[in-house]
């Protein structure tokens, strides 16, 4: 054991010395060398910033866990002519400090939107199905409502003299739209709930009108409009009342917009933006006269900017997890690009030195990769197999033990499922796709259970922060731990 | 039955007999819309031809009818994505020309039908639709 020991540290001693030499090893002028040196020298200097906070931003994908984001950071590569696996997400550099993210509800394994949301505006962990509610109330309960309300993170910078925005691609009366100012028993009373508690959309205008709202834009129009009126996009109002939300809001100096032109004239510092009747839509399937997401984050910044004691802002993707529901990969990761593109416009609207950027996600999805392929497989697609030689892979597709090729990401269940209903049991054999089918926007990859949706997991999300106090994330933290990290930074001396 | 119609549909079966494989020519539901969800020039083109189109089966809104709609992706209820079911914009109303068998939701199909433009409300459904397929018979794709 000595003589072990002994050799332990003659080689701890010489990695030191060669640490110390690395120009002299074979393998120092190796790009991966060279930059990785360049990363040591940049982390080592990396200084704390322990300023106060003037302003938030949370950016959340909603659905978009470490293995969805690792799909979004091949395909952005890829786009841009890439291999794939070397590309960087803009948040993926040493300017932003991380940590993996613990996205459980207080009483699920697998967690959903609301809960997760809630949790990080207001600190601690909630129920499934539940925004802002403590463990005392449970789903569907209105009479559990009153008694547990909490105070959100929106309450608490309006207070101290911020403006607050909220921005999403889904309903704005959405889980995670609505945790920013809503406090529910159910998730799902977005335009109706029962005698004694008051719907989410009702609880946004009630929001703006108190100012702990200012800003906010999404789809969803159809709950705001009074019963058998219809939204300016021609559709059904979701609302079991006479209520007109929108005529609320601009009785109290609120500027109302519904497409891109009427965002980019809209003026002022308060702005309700309702661009589609239900969820905007995908990035891919986008027109130009509907806002992007970073056209509303944009927006939201130059608007909430007006208050000189800054603001809080959460940014939602919302639609990365409606196509992982659909076990459509491809859809999931064009609106990952549009996050992409939102936490770029944030960044760049923003100064570092008082502005908290938070990058995450509220929660995976039963999202796995198959192997082995070669670098540069299209990760919407096939697999294709390594080259021995070369870097890019061999151009022949990888078949499994069925003599069947097979794409890189799969779903554990889903509507993808390759079983089938037949005469009452589930049977199946995989089909056979093509790279050109597999690649295709409207491909659902391949699935094992049978499901109509496909599921949420409780696997980790990361989270990336910069700005003041962004590196009290490190490590592996709870979720709700971000709303904690946000209050010190906005509080702090 | 118009006598053109059942013309159209027999010739349409008699093709399928003589050529069954014909997937390479479907029409995806995709390729019927533009963006903006106007008509594309591929379907006024085809305006009352008869077509294939490949898509999935909805979950039938009735039983034993002869009605259904087709998706372009497997119309998969999400309790999270929306607290009431909402069609996609872009599908097809087909109306067969026999009670309908139900397929599986995630079993891909190719329909064969009279190509329909234009905003219709089912009398008996109350179902609205701007693109419909009727006289439709379908396979599995």
């Amino acid at each position: 054991m000595r003589k072990i020991g002994i050799a332990a540290l003659l080689a701890a001693s010489t990695l030191a010395m060669s640490g110390a030499n690395a120009q002299d090893l074979p393998q120092s002028a190796d790009p991966y060398f060279t930059n990785a040196q360049a990363l040591i020298a940049e982390m080592a200097a990396r200084q704390p910033n322990t300023g106060k906070a003037k302003n938030v931003i949370l950016l959340i994908a909603d659905g978009q866990g470490v293995g969805t984001n690792y799909a979004i950071r091949l395909f952005a590569g890829q786009q841009e002519g890439k291999l794939g696996e070397e590309h960087v997400l803009p948040y993926e550099t040493a300017e932003y400090h991380s940590a993996l993210v613990k996205t459980y509800n207080l009483n699920a394994q697998t967690p959903d939107s609301a809960p997760t949301a809630g949790s990080m505006n207001t600190g601690i962990k909630q129920r499934f199905n539940l925004i802002n509610l403590g463990p005392n109330a449970f789903t569907e309960d209105c009479s559990t409502e009153e008694a547990n309300k909490l105070t959100t993170f929106s309450e608490i910078v309006s207070e101290a003299g911020k403006s607050v925005g909220v921005v999403s691609t889904a309903r704005l009366t959405h889980a995670t739209p609505a945790a920013v100012y809503a406090k529910t028993a159910y998730r799902n009373w977005e335009a109706e709930a029962p005698e004694g508690c008051t719907d989410i959309a009702v609880q946004l205008i009630d929001a703006m009108e108190a100012g702990t709202i200012d800003v906010a834009m999404a789809g969803g129009a159809r709950n705001f409009v009074p019963m058998n009126a219809e939204t300016s996009f021609g559709g059904k109002s979701s609302r079991k009342d006479e209520t007109d939300l929108i005529a609320r809001a601009t009785a109290f100096g609120t500027t109302f917009v519904t497409d891109k032109a009427s965002l980019d004239a809209a003026s002022g510092d308060k702005i309700l933006g309702l661009f589609t009747n239900s969820d905007m839509a995908y990035e891919y399937d986008r027109t130009e006269t509907e806002p992007s997401l970073a056209d509303m984050t944009a927006a939201a910044i130059k608007a909430l900017s007006t208050n000189e004691n800054g603001f809080y802002l959460e940014v939602e993707a919302g639609r990365v997890d409606h196509a992982n529901h659909a076990g459509n990969l491809y859809r999931a990761l064009t609106d990952g690009l549009a996050f992409i593109d939102a936490v770029k416009i944030a960044d760049e609207l923003t100064n570092d030195e008082d502005t908290l950027i938070i990058v995450t996600a509220d929660h995976e999805h039963a999202i796995a990769f198959n192997g082995y392929c070669g670098r540069g497989t299209p990760i919407e697609g096939l697999c294709m197999g390594i080259s021995n030689e070369g870097l890019e892979h061999n151009g022949e597709l990888e078949t499994a033990a069925d003599g069947k090729p097979y794409s890189v990401v799969g779903y554990l269940n889903g509507a993808g499922s390759v079983l089938t209903e037949q005469a009452g049991a589930y049977f199946g054999t995989r089909p056979i796709a093509t790279q050109e089918e597999a690649i295709d926007p409207d491909y659902l990859q391949q699935a094992l259970i049978p499901m109509s949706s496909e599921s949420h997991s409780g696997e980790d999300v990361a989270v990336y922060a910069k700005g003041p106090w962004a590196h009290l994330f490190d490590g592996t933290i709870e979720q709700n731990y971000i709303f904690h990290v946000m209050n010190h930074a906005v509080a702090a001396n | 039955m118009k006598r053109r119609t059942f013309m159209l549909a027999t010739a349409a079966a008699a093709t399928t007999l003589i050529l069954p494989a014909r997937a390479a020519d479907d029409i995806k539901l995709r390729d019927l819309y533009n963006k903006d969800l106007s008509f594309s020039d591929m379907a006024l083109a085809n305006q009352d031809k008869i077509v294939d189109v490949s898509g999935y089966m909805a979950p039938p809104l009735k039983a034993e009818s002869a009605f259904f709609v087709l998706t372009r992706m497997p119309m998969s209820f999400c309790p999270f994505c929306d607290s009431e079911a909402t069609w996609p914009s872009d599908i097809i109303a087909v109306y067969a020309r026999d009670t309908v068998t139900v397929q599986p939701f995630n079993v891909g199909i190719v329909v064969t039908g009279t190509l329909e433009l234009g905003t219709y409300r089912d009398p008996d459904l109350g179902f609205v639709s701007r693109v419909r397929l009727t006289n439709a018979e379908y396979r599995r794709s």
